[in-house]
């Protein structure tokens, strides 16, 4: 991009040599009309180019927008991740009802006196149809779980569209207060939680490490 | 050496469930007197106001883990000698490695059969 249009200057060059003495006003206002206009050029093409950057920076805002929006975060904080919550605390609360009544009934069958034979074989009847009711909460928790799934992967959707759209880049080892101080109590009294198969060691590499 | 199955037993698992599974199984074996605590921090409370012949604890409990009470136990001259079993999910190397190291008497996986915890139970006192 030029500064300025060199003819202006060059007319500039030829007022300055013309006049040394007695310089006017008139002189002064002429100086700078020149001036002026040698620069409008110059000026010019810089609006030319603010005016395209930030276009392009109105545009990508606007686009932004419009991926926060797709994003539907107000639905996903609202509705689907607590309706998750509650899934998952459904789950938790029929496993628990499940696993009472069949401890229930094995505890029974295992109280029971066994000197009545056909009575005995009648109470241990009963208590497994009691079992075999309690473990239908499987079904329905399987449902519930696959509840759960769907919402994650609909979340995991939307994130990555929107990471791809933004390009979003992760800023390094950022955690909130709570984070951290939950991943130091982690770190250093070694809560790994349940492995999946293959990535912890078995009763027998255990009792190898006690021999 | 033979088990005294008078003796008490406390077990430390924040799920009830577990608790109730274990002192069954502990019955099953003979084990009367079971007492139990829901954390760390609550058992170490039993632990000083009675004296139990066996501790059996998960780990993953809040306020305080079992490998934190294992410590506390271990530190306190009235209690270090109590024989202390983790029965835990926690099943990554370093974390037998640090339970042995803080002086645990043995260490149970999650899920976990009866047979193993009498075999487990029996092999402490064995050692004793």
């Amino acid at each position: 991009m030029a500064l300025a249009d060199a003819s202006h200057f060059d007319r500039l060059v030829d007022f300055l040599k013309q006049k040394r003495d007695n310089v006017t006003f008139h002189d002064i206002i002429s100086l700078a009309e020149v001036s002026a206009q040698s620069l409008q050029s110059f000026f010019q093409s810089l609006d030319a180019k603010l005016y395209r950057e930030l276009r392009e920076i109105a545009q990508y805002i606007e686009t932004m927008r419009h991926e926060i929006g797709a994003l539907q975060v107000n639905d996903l904080k609202n509705s689907r991740i607590p309706q998750a919550g509650e899934e998952l605390g459904a789950i938790v609360q029929a496993t628990e009802a499940a696993t009472h009544t069949i401890m229930e009934c094995a505890e029974a069958v295992m109280a029971a006196d066994a000197r009545d034979p056909a009575a005995y074989k009648a109470l241990v009847d009963e208590k497994m149809l009691v079992i075999f009711e309690a473990c239908s909460f499987q079904d329905i928790t399987g449902q519930r779980i696959a509840k759960v799934v769907e919402t994650l992967q609909h979340i995991e959707e939307r994130v990555s569209r929107f990471a791809n759209v933004v390009q979003a880049k992760d800023l390094d080892g950022f955690l909130t207060e709570t984070e951290r101080v939950r991943a130091e109590r982690k770190e250093k009294l070694l809560l790994h939680g349940p492995q999946l198969a293959g990535d912890g060691v078995d009763q027998s590499k255990v009792d190898e490490m006690f021999a | 050496m033979a088990i005294d199955m008078s003796m008490p037993v406390l077990v430390v698992d924040d799920y009830n469930t577990m608790i109730r599974i274990i002192r069954n199984l502990l019955k099953q074996l003979g084990f009367e007197d079971v007492d139990d605590a829901s954390d760390g921090s609550a058992a170490l409370a039993k632990l000083r106001e009675k004296r139990y012949g066996l501790v059996i604890s998960d780990w993953n409990m809040e306020p305080m883990t079992g490998y934190e009470l294992l410590k506390e136990v271990r530190q306190d001259p009235g209690l270090s000698k109590t024989p202390f079993i983790m029965v835990t999910a926690e099943s990554k190397t370093e974390n037998v490695i640090a339970a042995k190291k803080a002086g645990v008497n043995n260490y149970i996986v999650k899920p976990f059969n009866a047979q193993t915890l009498k075999t487990k139970i029996e092999a402490v006192f064995a050692e004793s």
